[in-house]
């Protein structure tokens, strides 16, 4: 029964990121760089590593990922998302489990939006073969700064409140 | 409940500092170049090389491969893409570059223009 529920809430959980992906690539942002988003789904696979844990989050980013380019149709846009998202969720993870005495919520997501960017550009350089794509960077870590902490600030105030309805559901029947 | 812990902090001033410091880097490595080049590549290779000059100011070369299909202009001193088949069009969107180094991306059709320095006397084809 808990596992069937848990299976549901994750499918919500990848639900509520490919909406989120979606409403995010339809928003008019000013162009600062390519690749520059707001990360808005990266939210929801954070506050799947705090409520859930690490295999949970990986799997739901994944699946994330892959929805989203079913949806969308752009097949070579995968890889640059799939490596982002991976490497964004292992290195949360490390970042929330071992020091999440210095770092809050909002370091996590920070680190998060940095490893997507170095991801998304580590794989985009080595399939255009050019190292050059690496002077996109700076100007993609500046935005990742601001677009991590908003993001971290929102998933603080999700998860106080999810946390504990989830611990309701899942350990009091 | 919503405080940066000291960790945080620090965390956001490093990386602030790391990523101004790099911007300036490419930025002074971009000026140390006179004679400035187009290099148009297709999936990491090379296949234009256009050295600016005053009389192709204007011009648009069609860039057609198997990925997809770009129309690039050519300005004073500067390369933009006016018209590609991608679907964020984000290459268009970023408009004019002009600096060596500087590059312009799409990477549904597997294209890079990057804009190079060279030292006098190497450029070995000259595409008008």
């Amino acid at each position: 029964m808990k596992g069937i529920k848990r299976m549901i809430f994750l499918s919500l959980l990848v639900s509520i990121g490919l909406a989120l992906s979606l409403f995010e690539s339809m928003m008019p942002l000013p162009f600062i760089a390519p690749g520059a988003k707001l990360g808005l789904s990266n939210m929801v696979i954070l506050i799947t590593l705090v409520v859930f844990g690490f295999k949970e989050a990986l799997t739901v980013g994944t699946l994330k990922s892959i929805i989203f380019t079913l949806a969308t149709g752009s097949v070579t846009s995968l890889f640059y998302s799939l490596s982002g998202s991976v490497l964004s969720c292992i290195l949360m993870f490390i970042i929330n489990h071992r020091f999440s005495n210095i770092f809050s919520l909002i370091g996590v997501s920070i680190f998060g939006a940095v490893a997507h960017n170095f991801g998304q550009v580590l794989v985009a350089s080595l399939m255009m073969s050019n190292i050059r794509i690496f002077s996109y960077l700076p100007i993609l870590l500046l935005t990742s700064l601001f677009t991590g902490y908003f993001v971290g600030l929102t998933s603080k105030f999700a998860v106080k409140n999810l946390k504990s309805s989830f611990d309701n559901i899942f350990y009091s029947n | 409940m919503n405080k940066l812990t000291k960790g945080d902090k620090i965390l956001i001033f490093t990386i602030l500092v790391v990523s101004l410091l790099s911007l300036f880097y490419t930025k002074r490595l971009a000026t140390n170049f006179d004679e400035k080049y187009v290099s148009i590549q297709v999936d990491g290779e090379e296949i234009k090389k256009i050295v600016f000059d005053k009389s192709i100011i204007g011009k648009t070369i069609p860039i057609e491969s198997e990925y997809g299909y770009n129309l690039i202009e050519i300005g004073d001193e500067k390369v933009r893409v006016i018209e590609a088949d991608c679907p964020d069009q984000l290459d268009v969107k970023q408009g004019y570059i002009s600096r060596v180094g500087e590059v312009i991306v799409c990477l549904p059709n597997r294209l890079v223009i990057e804009i190079k320095g060279v030292a006098e006397g190497e450029v070995d084809y000259i595409s008008h």
